[in-house]
């Protein structure tokens, strides 16, 4: 019987080289996005609300996380470029804009992660957002829904986990129009 | 012949030591600094996010005014009048005492992952989330980060004032709770 010393050394290493290549291949297939039906088409609007996040009940999230995510939304929303206008929650001067859409974000999930378990640990710590990312017509009629999620895995502050998903809310919004 | 390998790493382990004990003493000074000033004003608040015409993460002074608060960083100027105020939160949380772009290079400088070890230092800190509407209605907040024991004086004082606050319910910092 031949023991497992005396496999040829090319044996082992195209063994090796062909997992490598399955296991890079792998995510690639199924991190590829499926195209949604709403993404067929594009959306045309010259304006944009954002209203208020308000977590569901029994969902708490830290108030500053809140605010935090409101107002990098719009800072990256402005950066889009693809509004004439960025209304925020509540401006009256929305009413006059004629073709308005409206953009709800709907938290799902939190998790308070900490910046010193991040930095001493590494693997642990991250702190994450989950929320639904709605865009509705005037009138309420949903014209696309979407889950988008915001982390802080290794160096930064929680907060910079509202920054993440602001700018991957804002890239679905500039996918959509 | 093998060489000892101490030799070469104590001056990087000094250097990281030195660049460390430089990092900290800078964050005692701004403490000690933002103890003394007259009562309603903190010095060295961080303005998060939240003001058009501040850049987030400046770092200024935040005066509570009898009209309400005013943030002032250099030549730039905010106000949230009183009136504006629709709810005001305070918090509380950790931040590194050793951050940002130094601390990560000093981190970095301390051998054999060393630089976790810096990461172990931290002190709390306050945070002031006030939410307001502008001359259009459209909704706002701001987010300042002020040393410990500051934000709840200036809430009340804004409540003094007039200014709206509805009941919270106060999410537990993070990492509170935890064995």
């Amino acid at each position: 019987m031949r023991s497992l010393g005396r496999i040829p050394i090319p044996a082992i290493l195209s063994f090796a080289l062909g997992g490598a290549a399955l296991l890079t291949a792998q995510p690639a297939r199924s991190g590829k996005p499926e195209p949604a039906p709403e993404q067929t088409r594009k959306l045309t609007a010259s304006a944009i609300q954002l209203e208020r996040i308000v977590p569901p009940e029994g969902l708490l999230i830290p108030e500053d996380t809140r605010i935090s995510m409101y107002e990098n939304v719009i800072l990256q929303l402005i950066k889009t470029k693809k509004f004439q206008h960025v209304y925020r929650s509540g401006d009256r001067t929305a009413a006059d804009a004629p073709d308005l859409v409206v953009l709800h974000l709907i938290p799902e999930a939190f998790k308070a992660g900490s910046q010193k378990e991040r930095e001493v640990i590494t693997v642990a710590g991250a702190t994450s957002i989950k929320v639904k990312v709605q865009l509705t017509s005037r009138e309420g009629k949903v014209l696309l829904e979407k889950d988008v999620e915001g982390k802080v895995r290794f160096y930064g502050e929680n907060l910079r986990a509202t920054y993440d998903l602001a700018k991957k809310v804002a890239g679905v919004v500039k996918q959509s129009f | 012949m093998r060489r000892p390998l101490w030799p070469g790493v104590l001056p990087v382990f000094g250097v990281g030591l030195l660049l460390a004990a430089t990092a900290a003493p800078s964050f005692s000074r701004q403490s000690a600094t933002a103890q003394n000033p007259p009562g309603g004003m903190v010095l060295d608040a961080k303005c998060v996010i939240g003001f058009d015409d501040i850049k987030p993460g400046v770092k200024g002074t935040l005066t509570s005014l009898p009209t309400g608060l005013e943030f002032r960083a250099g030549k730039k100027q905010v106000d949230i009048t009183t009136s504006s105020i629709q709810d005001v939160f305070t918090g509380r949380e950790s931040r590194q005492d050793v951050g940002g772009v130094s601390g990560t290079l000093v981190e970095t400088a301390i051998p054999y992952g060393g630089g976790r070890f810096v990461s172990l230092f931290s002190h709390k800190v306050d945070v002031l989330t006030v939410e307001y509407a502008d001359s259009t209605g459209g909704f706002h907040g701001a987010i300042f980060v002020l040393s410990a024991g500051k934000a709840e004086a200036l809430k009340n004082q804004l409540i003094a004032q007039g200014a709206k606050v509805s009941t919270h319910v106060n999410v537990p910092e993070p990492g509170e709770g935890k064995p």
